[in-house]
């Protein structure tokens, strides 16, 4: 957990104070609508479909207890006591009023949290592996890292009004779960032989309309040159990215259009003036921002701790699949399941983020991290006590075996709340998760990923299985996508065929998954067989539709 | 003409001009409604570029990069456009008498990567305005990233914009991401103060009557300097227990007078004092931790109990770091007993944060800190310590550690809130 010294404390309270200050202008009639709105966006707040709506930055996805009680308070005072987990391991509430906003801003900085940056033409909230700090396959802590970015990134005068939105992240494990290669900027942490940590550095990639895999610009980055290297991507950027088309504004046009040896070589062009510069970080500045970082002490391992635990066969489902190891073996992260029936994947009640603060005292060190498939996890979990975690989870309706299965489903709020959203995608999701539920075990790891429109918040480029709702005469069709994923290099996913009916996508997902079933070779997983065999055996899966329509 | 904010060396932040007649403002209904049941589109909007042109600035004396290369005027001032690729100037810009950069609309950014490298690669050291769609809400960054004056778009009002200038006052870039331990050690103490500042202020605003109970103790010192340097309405009254060293009794004086604030002395009430005496003995304190805590009660709590009577809140200048005690410590917290709030605004200062704070704005200390007093109470209760010793290892020394208190901060009320 990062604990704010008196540096962080004060910026979140003067942003209160400045954001104040310019709602009650805008109120007033003082600012106008057009300079309020990049205000009002860089401190999260958009006008949605039916209301405003707030995202609250979850940096690097970890919460104490304590916040999670606060944001349950503020869901309870302020909105309508839910709020809503995003793909960016960000936070939203959904029905907030413009007015209450500063408030709502200054009772979460009491608690060390913010919305800085959480929308609008600037470097957005970052994101990370979460289970940083504890991954059995982790090789350097992403952490400070991340944090060191935050605050560089952080109200950075020159950053702010860049031709678009800029996403970045940072991976410090072999397995890639922060979705490295759909971001605009984006670190992979390594050693090198000598044990010193450098970075690969990762440009351009990004979902949206025009969805792009990231390449590589540099290859060894020494972690001492993280900030200027960063600053000379994001210079370049700021002076050469498109500002007369909205469309072709984000960094992967531009990085398309030049080539990437190009864009690497300009970069490198500015970076020659910074690097060895007044931002180059010192073992010095890694050491006091790691210092923040107050992990629990886990203890020396003891044989026996995960001994003996009860064979129920519900619970050991749940081991199975959404209990993680770590690097203690004594200890366990475990996922709280957000993909429940009939609730919109990623939310949760007042009521059950007061239970989950509960269990994350009891259980995790007053810790949760909040995962981008839109779940939660507990990172520090005594194996001992899995079986009593387990069995308050499932009282809770948390417990759902389904980690990264068919029904794990990761979706945008679609066309029930947004006013970009071209269809809905929560009903059918939910439809689809009924409909693979029954063979969703059987299937084994299967990302199915959902966006309402082409900004493809529901990620459903990289999806093994992909849906994006398109508009057809007012009625709500899709488009299905097969063979995408945020990992391993990243891949996006290949168009079926044209768009199909709402009613035909649940019997068009189950039969690529049948496809998958029939097709498989010893032990392969669905992205493995279609590695192998590639779209077109799944294309007529697609023709369910076509011949229910006939 | 419009409004021209300017930043001089000397002077500080000016505005020049006058504001343009406009007429009252209409409040705003919050569009809490949204935007509506439409499947909209997201549709570029290029507007044009709003406010003074650089024309109605300087008359003509601007000419564009493109002239200015291709050989201007001597002393022509340049006008930048947001695509301009202002490295075509390295080493030429020495002369210069104005550069002016034309911001089209508020979204677009380019304008202050011109500005960092006209800064920092071409060392362009005069003066840099920032014109076009410029507002209050933009001058903070625009200043930060090297402009130092700002052709305010028609519309905005000089005032806020003078006041946007002062917005953040420790920003995370430079020294607090990537400098020495020294420049992150002074800006934290920068954050530091004005985070006190700022809760002082707030709590001047939102208490009745509100006071800090000074003991005279450099934390007391650092509180009472800055209620004084921002001339809060927070009374300042300290307890003059009849036993207190006589170095702290000539601090008040001191004090009086550094400031010309009064410092109300409460003291004891002396009936219970000499009945005290006549009953235990003068110094029976040392007898046991029931006469010493009566003798605390009579002379300390008593008095700032009335003292506080008919005030809603009160500040204190206890420390985490002090004891053990007041290790969890909030900021702000109820204090039941009283029936009133009780702020702690340096609960998370260090003793080098204080004796910095002394030295940053000169205050007045008590000298027994510099004869090994740390912690200073009354006379016969306090005693120099070692470096090495407990900060509080000099109070009531005879006793456990954990008993430590006189009574005024009370175990239920120093529990977080």
């Amino acid at each position: 957990m990062y604990r704010y010294d008196a540096v962080d404390r004060l910026i979140v309270e003067e942003r209160v104070a400045q954001f104040r200050d310019q709602t009650e202008r805008y109120l007033a009639g003082l600012l106008d609508e057009d300079a309020f709105k990049p205000l009002r966006l860089q401190n999260g707040l958009y006008i949605q479909k039916h209301a405003p709506m707030l995202r609250i930055a979850i940096p690097y996805g970890v919460l104490s207890s304590e916040q999670v009680r606060m944001l349950s308070s503020i869901a309870r005072r302020y909105d309508r006591s839910y709020v809503h987990f995003t793909t960016r391991q960000n936070l939203q509430y959904n029905w907030p009023k413009v007015e209450d906003v500063w408030k709502i801003l200054a009772e979460l900085a009491t608690v060390s949290m913010h919305a800085i940056q959480t929308s609008g033409s600037c470097v957005r909230n970052i994101t990370t592996d979460p289970f940083a700090g504890v991954a059995a396959d982790e090789i350097v802590d992403p952490r400070p890292y991340c944090e060191i970015m935050r605050q560089w990134s952080t109200l950075h005068p020159e950053f702010a009004a860049l031709p678009r939105k800029f996403k970045v992240a940072f991976n410090g494990a072999k397995e890639d779960r922060a979705a490295i290669y759909v971001h605009d900027l984006a670190f992979d942490l390594y050693r090198d032989q000598a044990g010193e940590v450098r970075m690969k550095v990762l440009v351009g990639g990004g979902q949206g309309r025009t969805p792009r895999i990231a390449a590589v610009i540099k290859d060894d980055l020494h972690w001492t040159e993280l900030l200027t290297y960063s600053e000379a991507v994001l210079r370049t950027y700021n002076k050469l990215g498109r500002r007369d088309n909205i469309f072709k504004a984000r960094i992967k046009i531009q990085v398309e259009a030049l080539g990437a040896e190009e864009f690497a070589r300009l970069t490198n062009e500015e970076w020659a003036h910074l690097k060895n510069g007044p931002n180059t970080l010192t073992q010095e500045a890694l050491d006091r921002v790691a210092a923040h970082f107050v992990d629990p002490v886990l203890g020396a391992p003891s044989e026996a701790a995960s001994q003996n635990l009860p064979t129920d066969a519900r619970f050991r489902e749940w081991m199975t699949q959404n209990v993680v190891d770590v690097r203690h073996p004594d200890y366990a992260a475990v996922n709280i399941s957000l993909k429940r029936k009939d609730i919109a994947p990623g939310d949760a009640t007042s009521d059950e983020m007061d239970a989950i603060a509960d269990i994350a005292d009891r259980y995790s060190f007053s810790e949760v991290r909040v995962n981008h498939t839109q779940n939660l996890v507990l990172p520090y979990v005594a194996r001992a006590k899995l079986f009593e975690l387990w069995a308050e989870l499932d009282k809770l309706g948390f417990a759902r075996p389904n980690i990264s299965l068919a029904s794990d489903i990761i979706c945008c709020p679609g066309g029930d709340f947004c006013s970009l959203a071209n269809a809905r995608s929560i009903p059918l999701s939910a439809r689809v998760a009924e409909r693979l539920e029954p063979i969703e075990s059987e299937l084994g790891p299967l990302a199915i990923k959902m966006s309402g429109c082409i900004n493809a918040c529901g990620h459903h480029h990289v999806g093994h299985i992909g849906i994006l709702g398109v508009e057809k005469g007012g009625e709500d069709w899709y488009q299905v996508l097969v063979g995408g994923r945020a990992d391993k290099g990243g891949r996006l996913a290949s168009l079926l065929g044209k768009a199909v009916r709402e009613d035909d996508i649940p019997a068009i997902v189950e039969g690529i998954a049948r496809t998958y079933l029939n097709q498989r070779q010893n032990g392969e997983t669905f992205i493995d067989t279609f590695e192998r065999i590639g779209a077109e055996p799944f294309k007529p899966a697609l023709e369910i539709s076509e011949q229910a329509q006939a | 003409m419009s409004l021209l904010l300017e930043i001089d060396a000397q002077k500080g932040a000016l505005i020049r001009g006058e504001a343009v007649e406009r007429p009252a403002p209409k409040p705003v209904k919050p569009a809490n409604e949204g935007a509506g049941d439409v499947r909209r589109k997201i549709v570029p909007v290029v507007k044009p570029p709003a406010g003074p042109s650089a024309s109605e600035w300087e008359n003509g004396a601007y000419v564009s990069l493109q002239n200015w290369l291709e050989g201007a005027p001597k002393g022509a001032a340049i006008l930048l456009q947001p695509a301009d690729d202002v490295r075509a100037l390295e080493g030429r810009v020495g002369d210069v008498p104005l550069i002016s950069v034309d911001f089209h609309r508020i979204g677009d950014g380019r304008g202050y990567t011109h500005a960092f490298l006209l800064r920092k690669r071409l060392n362009y050291a005069g003066p840099l305005r920032a014109i076009g769609a410029v507002t209050a809400d933009q001058v903070f960054a625009l200043a930060r990233v090297g402009f130092d004056s700002f052709a305010l778009r028609a519309d905005q009002n000089g005032e806020t914009a003078l006041a946007a200038l002062g917005t953040f006052s420790v920003p995370y870039q430079g020294a607090v991401v990537a400098g020495t331990a020294a420049d992150r050690e002074a800006a934290l103490l920068d954050a530091k103060v004005r985070l006190l500042d700022l809760a002082l202020k707030n709590i001047a605003m939102s208490h009745n009557r509100p006071a800090l109970a000074s003991s005279l103790s450099a934390e007391d010192m650092v509180i009472a300097d800055a209620i004084a340097r921002l001339n809060l309405p927070i009374d300042v009254f300290t307890l003059d227990t009849g036993r207190l060293h006589s170095e702290t009794l000539d601090l008040v004086e001191a004090t009086k007078q550094r400031y010309g604030r009064e410092i109300e002395v409460v003291k004891p009430d002396a009936g219970a004092v000499s009945d005290y005496v006549t009953r235990h003995g003068a110094d029976a304190f040392y007898e046991s931790v029931e006469l010493r805590k009566l003798c605390c009660n009579i002379r300390k709590v008593a008095p700032l109990n009335t003292a506080l009577k008919g005030r809603s809140a009160w500040v204190t200048g206890q420390r985490r770091e002090q004891a053990v005690t007041r290790g969890a410590l909030p900021e702000t917290e109820r204090d039941a007993e009283r029936d009133m709030q009780k702020y702690n605004p340096l609960a998370d200062w260090t003793w080098t944060d204080v004796l910095a704070y002394a030295n940053r704005f000169d205050i007045p200390l008590n000298p027994l800190y510099q004869r090994g007093y740390v912690s200073i109470g009354c006379e016969p209760c306090t005693k120099a310590i070692r470096p090495d010793e407990d900060p509080r290892a000099g109070r009531w020394w005879w006793e456990n550690q954990d008993s430590r208190e006189c009574g005024l901060h009370t175990a239920a009320n120093t529990r977080a809130a």
